[in-house]
């Protein structure tokens, strides 16, 4: 006791020394002291994600179980169907019915298009104005970053009811502008409703990005700038063999995030829905059919499958996206 | 099979997600409404040993707690609670959240769906025996929009009936007849396209228009023949009234201005270029308060006509219900009664616009059909409150939307956007809601048989 109780005492040994090797067996009671010590660390270490972990399993993996619970039922009525209904246990039907709905999986096509435009254009855009105002002066771009900043602060609803109103081909700004030009645009024509969504969600969508792709740029070391525009580069070489190079790892994850959100697009058709009925029917996007399915139809067990696949779809085009970026690097 | 199959409510297991997340999310609102209300666990109906029966009034009225105040001061008996919800939808989620919850559901909430869709979710109780004694207060197509095969799930409530209002300007302008009929109206659309002007307006959303002339033409879409439900939507009235509609489509006689895009909309109907539009009482406000090129220049007339010597007018309701788990039906009766009497009506007179609503639940509206003329907007005020006096009393209120009416509407939608972009026709819409609503209905188990 008296012989390792000095050691505990001395910095660097407690943790460096691997616990309870070779320790003598008589001399269990000071290891466990260490042990304790070492666990009570970790476990404060650890309560500092608590509220993460807390929020995570209230409003995600218990949502995520009690979905797939939802999936394995279905429930019928019977009669005029004013009586009680009756639940049954269906195993994967509801799965399986999702899987093959052929009505789902347009729309997921519909979406999986869009967002082959949109997400590369969502990060080319963000990047390109996060380039430029890490070449502009702190000052311009402490204003400008706000500036671009303010769309996203908008909710998606009120951001589609206000290009609702500039689109208005009767009273909206938009069509007089390029009725100007010489052009006679509608924004709320079907062949249009793509390129008018995509234009609001990127309005709302680069201000975020740039914020995240301007803040590695910061960290990128200036002596490495310094160093190349001693070897001659121009600016624009910089930005693109050093500066692009070193903000990757922000580009994949907002690349990410843009692949979850477009995939995952509701708001805005759902709007778009009344000025183009023709074009945005109840199950234009995965999520709108899910809405109409638990909502409007009623149906929350195969709502929940759908979102299942839905979310299992998002899941794996995330996988593969972020899989296909890391061996490209490596 | 058997040990994984429950007996539950109507719709609860498909709301127990919803209810779970409001209570996780939306408990602080939840708690909010019902404030103030020591209540039972299961209504807000209480009735303590001695003072009046408590009961709480849900709706989005904004004039609902003016009402109840006044109805309270009125007499002893019964002790009224208003709780204004924001809107419709948010009426809808709080109530089934509520209903799910078990706990403070209100005694009486207004109607924010078809009343069949509150039978067949297990919400409206059977009042039948409570409100028979009051009928006198109502008029007929009151009566009729409160029933569900047969028995009373609602309050008897007036449907708005419809009538057309005209821009005498561009009629004159042009030297088109105000149609009495609708192949006039159909006819009188070819005329004013010579002229660039359409004769109304088919909102691509919105496809009332279509339900509007079918029930007026005596659609029947369901029906019930003792356990099942007869459904059609392709019956000869139906495809009368399609065949209209389809004409004015083929021709492009008709714009398709969005209600998404309002001051559009209003501009649209100021401009001239367009010459009449079926409407209601409760728009007038809303249509004065928009327009002001044309203020002036409308008419209020009798909807055309599919058969001149049955004249009707298209019109439905949404009725208020008494919840299940309310105790006291017969106060929430006696609520409603007093809102027919000269007082109830007068409790609702708006302070904004000076005017009360139009009772359209009594069997004589004719006295308060002045007072929702807004002024300025019609040539002949008095000509058109005995326009809308008329169509009220020519109201048909009961046109039952079935069982799945939630399910079927937003496919009616799809139908209807492509059918009037020209893309397929109104018939062979109406054949894939047909055939959708028995696919669904078939899911849910529901019986059923095609007349179509």
């Amino acid at each position: 006791m008296s012989a390792t109780a000095p050691v505990t005492r001395q910095p660097g040994t407690r943790t460096d020394e691997p616990t309870g090797r070779a320790r003598p067996t008589g001399l269990a009671s000071p290891p466990r002291r260490r042990l304790r010590w070492r666990t009570m660390q970790n476990l404060k270490g650890a309560s500092l994600s608590f509220p993460f972990a807390a929020g995570f399993a209230l409003f995600a993996v218990v949502p995520i179980l009690m979905a797939l619970r939802e999936s394995v039922y279905t429930q019928k009525s019977s009669g005029l169907g004013f009586g009680e209904s009756v639940v049954t246990f269906v195993g994967l039907d509801n799965l399986a019915r999702a899987v093959g709905d052929g009505v789902f999986w347009s729309a997921m096509w519909r979406v999986f298009l869009y967002a082959i435009v949109v997400v590369p254009v969502t990060q080319i855009v963000s990047l390109g104005m996060a380039l430029v105002l890490d070449a502009a002066r702190r000052r311009i771009a402490a204003r400008f970053r706000i500036a671009l900043l303010l769309p996203y602060m908008v909710p998606g609803i009120v951001a589609t009811m206000v290009w609702i109103f500039l689109y208005s081909p009767a009273v909206g700004p938009l069509g007089k502008f390029f009725g100007l030009l010489g052009l006679d645009v509608d924004f709320f024509s079907g062949d249009m409703v793509w390129v008018s969504i995509g234009n609001l969600v990127l309005w709302g969508a680069i201000g975020f990005n740039m914020l995240i792709l301007y803040g590695a740029l910061q960290s990128v070391p200036h002596e490495i700038f310094e160093a190349a525009r001693l070897d001659g580069a121009s600016e624009v070489r910089i930005a693109w063999s050093i500066k692009v190079p070193f903000v990757r790892a922000s580009l994949v994850l907002t690349t990410l995030l843009s692949i979850i959100g477009t995939l995952q697009i509701f708001a805005e058709p759902m709007l778009f829905r009344s000025v183009t009925p023709e074009t945005i029917t109840k199950d234009f996007t995965p999520t709108m059919m899910i809405y109409n399915q638990a909502f409007q139809v009623g149906d929350i067990n195969y709502a929940t499958a759908l979102s299942v696949v839905l979310a299992v779809v998002v899941g794996v085009a995330s996988a593969v996206f972020y899989r296909f970026t890391n061996r490209t690097e490596s | 099979m058997s040990n994984a199959t429950t007996r539950i409510r109507p719709w609860g297991a498909r709301s127990r997600v919803a209810a779970l997340a409001a209570v996780a999310v939306g408990a602080t609102g939840l708690a909010g409404c019902a404030g103030g209300t020591e209540s039972s666990a299961e209504s807000t109906g209480d009735a303590p040993a001695d003072g009046p029966v408590s009961i709480e009034i849900w709706g989005w009225d904004e004039l609902g707690e003016q009402v109840v105040d006044a109805f309270n001061a009125a007499q002893d008996g019964v002790e009224a609670t208003y709780v204004l919800q924001a809107d419709n939808v948010a009426m809808a989620t709080n109530f089934r959240n509520a209903f799910e919850s078990g706990t403070d559901v209100p005694c009486l909430a207004q109607g924010f769906a078809p009343l069949t869709t509150m039978v067949v979710n297990g919400w409206a109780q059977d009042i039948t025996d409570v409100v028979e004694p009051s009928l006198g207060n109502y008029n007929e197509g009151a009566h009729n929009a409160a029933q569900v095969n047969g028995r009373f799930f609602g309050l008897p409530s007036g449907s708005d009936g419809q009538y057309l209002i005209v821009n005498t300007a561009t009629l004159d302008e042009y030297g088109v007849e105000i149609p009495a009929t609708w192949d006039e109206f159909v006819e009188a659309g070819r005329e004013l396209k010579e002229h660039d002007v359409h004769v109304t307006n088919f909102a691509g959303e919105d496809p009332t228009a279509l339900m509007n002339l079918a029930q007026q033409a005596g659609a029947e879409w369901f029906a019930i023949d003792g356990e099942e439900w007869v459904v059609n939507f392709e019956d000869a009235p139906t495809l009368q009234a399609a065949d209209i509609v389809q004409q004015l489509i083929d021709e492009d006689l008709v714009s398709n201005e969005t209600y998404q895009d309002r001051p559009a909309l209003y501009s649209y109907f100021d401009s001239g270029n367009m010459a009449m539009t079926p409407t209601q009482w409760w728009s007038l406000t809303g249509l004065q308060t928009n327009f002001s090129d044309s203020l002036g220049d409308w008419k209020a007339t009798t909807l055309p006509q599919f058969d001149l010597a049955n004249p009707v007018s298209p019109g439905r309701t949404t009725p208020s219900f008494v919840p299940v788990g309310c105790e006291h039906p017969e106060a929430v009766v006696a609520y409603s009664d007093w809102r027919t009497t000269p007082e109830g009506i007068e409790a609702g007179r708006n302070p904004e616009t000076d005017a009360v609503g139009l009772p359209t639940q009594i069997p004589d509206p004719a006295p308060y059909a002045a007072d929702i003329i807004p002024p300025g907007f019609f040539t002949d005020d008095a000509e058109a409150a005995e326009v809308i006096v008329d169509a009220q009393s020519k109201v048909i209120g009961k046109f039952e939307l079935g069982p799945n009416y939630d399910a079927w509407f937003p496919e009616m939608q799809d139908q209807w956007g492509k059918a009037v972009a020209g893309e397929q026709t109104i018939a062979e819409a109406l054949a894939a809601v047909q055939q959708y609503v028995e696919d669904d209905l078939d899911r849910k188990g529901i019986a059923f048989r095609d007349a179509s």
